[in-house]
């Protein structure tokens, strides 16, 4: 039973995220409290500003009665654990509480706000790149399948291995120095003009500031998907079904587009998605060399301004978005290949 | 496994390995880098660039932002490279009354078309002394360009530079070619030294510089009254010149050559320390699950289940900003990461193996699980990893130099991430200083490529089913 399946990877996933957060919480436990007693403190004077006409003793008293009442509401004055499982708690259901310096866009001090409106600039860059990556690389993997060990095979081998461990930051840092300020044709960065364009412009606009990124995730993206391809491409050209079709006078590219791929989709599905995850995890960082304001450049922003609240609630985010990612894997795995028995009891 | 039998797997693999021609271009790469990192000390040009490579005074003899000397090669006007001049002629004459005049030469073949920017004069210095420098041109003019008294050194270097403090008398030698009204529009504060040093004397010669080639003599001396109290060691000179070194200088003026040489070793621990701990943490932990089975296969699974879903980068971030972690921290918690790479595939080939005969022969035989463990499984499956080791290396490298390039590096050494975060803080990318941005990319892309050259080689290798048929 399918259905059950993915309810049973849907709860799994929820299960490891919260043992992950937890793990977190128990680690950057005193740079949590840290932070927040010190928001506390900024909160109490604030407030005593903002009074006016008061003893100075009635003022003291009211400072710490303040203090005290909001280490309550926070917790502070409980045992160690139940601050943790609180903290936990806390991440899981997106409580992630407010920044202390960065603001998002709408001038809001809320983390969830702050991480919220990053994360579809980050799902559209890395979902378009991923996609045109996965065209082109199987388009490619295909040709060098088709003759293995020929020219083209090989000379795209060699560069797959050239740009295996390229960082994409240095090469957007080498593509901004030479596009932007050799050729002066891209902007060197952020989403869009200041102040952004109305109308139809607005999207032609956004892509224009999209070329570049996407540009450098696809000089080194495909090379990769164009060797995976070719490698499960090839296993599969081996086998008896593939030669029947050909002795059967079926055209090649039917045998190829229609046979092969077919039974190259789930471990190909996986690949990509895998690639499109291990973006998540590795080159995101690359966002802040484009200021792209994704999840990645606040990182950067966050490690700049040392905002804790921000770095923690964007850390919970990307690996919340990173377990989507592998329970869609794990459906869609199940979903594409028939073969896989999936539901326990066959 | 005896030695005779791994000296034959060894040879038998090298037969194979010699094919693959990527793979020994890989291997060249990397025999060349160990080479280049034990030899460092002979390679480089700054010599502590390892342990002063934040120090202000180390570099304060650079120019910054200097191109690499060889962009001379394609520019008309050549420029002057920066040079040190050691080993002067000293000369010490004693006078009367037990005063020594010491007097230290030094020559300068000059030959560019540029001015240098700055010649600056170092010494180290005991006592009370006069100090006085001059140069002799190669029209045989000789210009007394700067004069100091120092008093009451201990062993300080003493430092003069001619830009700063050899204004007044370039100002006072120009007068004697220069008109009244052409003399008007300039002050001692608004010539450079090396400009008018270094140019053919004539009318006009503070607007426009033609360079007047030849052999420089520059000329030390001290003036030592006490003897036995005043004192001069280790004089030595620096021409800065507007390019610098194998690969220029970034905006602290620090040569980016010996940063890149000093990162090398860097690279290769980070890569080379996490790939193997990880590697063979992953090796043992896919035998024990495998061959254990059950329950303990269960809780292992699990466990890299969830190590296996949490992402690295970000991780490893947030950790480094609050933690500020040294080199081997971080290492440390890239392993901890890192070691699920080859559980997997391990695991599958020793549920394998465990069913072999000769492992239930073993059993039946009494030996304990340990012997079985590392006497019949792991020498079969240590071969396998290797491949992966190498994959992973370029992996360790980058992520590493992606937490440098946030700022968040070990501030003990030089990585090749670390001189990227510096380009990146110092507008380098809108200055257009490529040498300070293009070369440490290139070399972590390079070492990435080695590896993946040596592993891509050698999975061909030991997994028969990926060759090319």
């Amino acid at each position: 039973m399918y259905k059950w399946f993915a309810v049973k990877r849907m709860l799994k996933g929820i299960f490891t995220y919260v043992i992950i957060i937890f793990i977190m919480s128990v680690l950057f436990n005193t740079v949590n409290e840290q932070t927040m007693r010190s928001s506390i403190e900024e909160q109490v004077r604030a407030e005593t500003m903002r009074l006016k006409n008061m003893q100075p003793s009635a003022l003291q008293r009211f400072q710490e009665q303040r203090r005290q009442e909001l280490i309550r509401l926070y917790r502070l004055d409980r045992p160690l654990m139940e601050r943790i499982l609180f903290r936990t708690w806390n991440t899981i259901t997106f409580n992630f509480g407010k920044s202390t310096i960065i603001k998002s866009s709408r001038g809001d001090r809320e983390v969830l706000a702050i991480v919220g409106e990053a994360i579809p600039r980050s799902l559209v860059l890395f979902t378009v790149a991923m996609a045109i990556e996965i065209v082109v690389g199987i388009i490619l993997g295909l040709k060098k399948a088709q003759k293995p060990g020929g020219s083209l095979d090989r000379s795209t081998s060699l560069i797959t291995m050239i740009v295996y461990g390229m960082p994409t930051f240095w090469l957007a840092m080498i593509l901004i120095m030479f596009f932007v300020y050799q050729l002066r044709i891209f902007p060197s960065g952020g989403m869009h003009t200041v102040p952004p364009p109305q109308g139809i412009m607005y999207y032609i606009d956004f892509l224009w500031h999209m070329t570049l990124p996407l540009l450098t995730l696809l000089l080194i993206g495909f090379w990769g998907i164009a060797f995976v391809v070719r490698n499960i491409v090839l296993s599969i050209l081996q086998e008896d079904y593939i030669m029947a079709a050909r002795a059967r006078g079926i055209p090649e590219n039917k045998v190829l587009f229609g046979h092969t791929l077919r039974t190259a989709a789930p471990p190909l599905i996986t690949m990509s998605v895998l690639s499109l995850l291990a973006s998540i995890g590795g080159a995101i960082i690359f966002e802040g060399i484009f200021s792209w304001p994704g999840l990645g450049n606040l990182y950067w922003i966050a490690v700049q301004q040392n905002d804790i609240p921000v770095l923690m609630g964007d850390l919970a985010i990307t690996v919340g978005l990173y377990q989507v990612g592998l329970i869609l894997l794990d459906l869609t795995y199940g979903f594409m290949d028939p073969r896989i028995k999936v539901g326990g009891k066959a | 496994m005896k030695f005779a039998d791994f000296k034959y797997g060894l040879s038998e693999f090298w037969s194979e390995f010699k094919k693959e021609r990527s793979g020994l271009v890989g291997l060249a790469i990397l025999i060349l880098s160990i080479l280049v990192v034990i030899f460092e000390p002979l390679i480089l040009p700054w010599k502590e660039a390892n342990t002063k490579w934040r120090s202000i005074d180390y570099w304060q003899d650079n120019s910054a932002g200097a191109p690499p000397a060889w962009t001379n090669f394609f520019s008309k006007q050549k420029a002057a490279i920066t040079v040190r001049l050691e080993n002067p002629k000293d000369e010490v004459i004693e006078m009367d009354g037990g005063i020594k005049l010491a007097t230290y030469t030094f020559d300068y073949d000059y030959t560019a078309d540029k001015a240098p920017l700055d010649v600056i004069f170092h010494m180290i210095g005991h006592g009370d002394f006069p100090v006085q420098v001059a140069v002799e041109r190669p029209d045989g003019q000789i210009i007394e360009l700067a004069q100091r008294f120092e008093q009451g050194l201990s062993g300080q270097d003493i430092r003069i530079s001619l830009d700063n403090d050899g204004r007044e008398s370039v100002f006072t030698f120009i007068k004697s070619h220069e008109s009244e009204e052409a003399l008007k529009e300039y002050s001692s504060k608004s010539l450079r030294t090396c400009n008018i040093v270094f140019n053919q004397t004539r009318e006009g010669m503070a607007t426009e510089f033609k360079s007047l080639k030849g052999n420089y003599k520059f000329i030390v001396r001290a003036l030592l009254l006490v003897p036995g109290y005043s004192e001069v060691e280790d004089p030595y000179t620096v021409v800065t010149g507007s390019v610098s070194g194998l690969l220029g200088t970034d905006d602290s003026k620090r040569d980016i050559f010996s940063g890149l040489v000093a990162g090398l070793k860097w690279a290769l621990i980070i890569g080379l320390l996490t790939s193997a701990i990880s590697v063979l943490i992953g090796v043992m932990y896919g035998i024990v699950s495998a061959y254990f089975g059950g329950a303990v296969d269960s809780v292992m699974q699990f466990i890299y289940q969830i190590v296996n879903s949490v992402p690295i980068l970000p991780v490893l971030i947030v950790v480094s900003a609050i933690f500020k972690p040294s080199i081997y921290m971080l290492i440390t918690a890239m392993v901890l990461f890192f070691w699920t790479g080859s559980v997997m595939t391990v695991r599958s080939m020793a549920l394998q193996i465990k069913e072999e005969t000769y492992i239930e022969a073993a059993k039946a035989l009494g030996a304990k699980h340990s012997r079985i463990i590392f006497k019949h499984m792991v020498p079969l499956l240590i071969p396998y990893s290797f491949a992966s080791m190498a994959l992973s290396v370029p992996s360790a490298i980058v992520y590493e130099s992606s937490v440098s390039l946030l700022g968040l590096g070990d501030a003990t050494i030089v990585t090749w991430g670390q001189i990227l975060h510096d380009a990146m803080q110092g507008a380098a990318i809108l200055k257009g200083i490529w040498w300070w941005v293009l070369p440490p990319g290139l070399l972590i892309a390079i070492m990435g490529m080695t590896f993946a050259f040596l592993g891509f080689s050698m999975d061909k290798i030991l997994h028969p089913k990926l060759k090319t048929r």
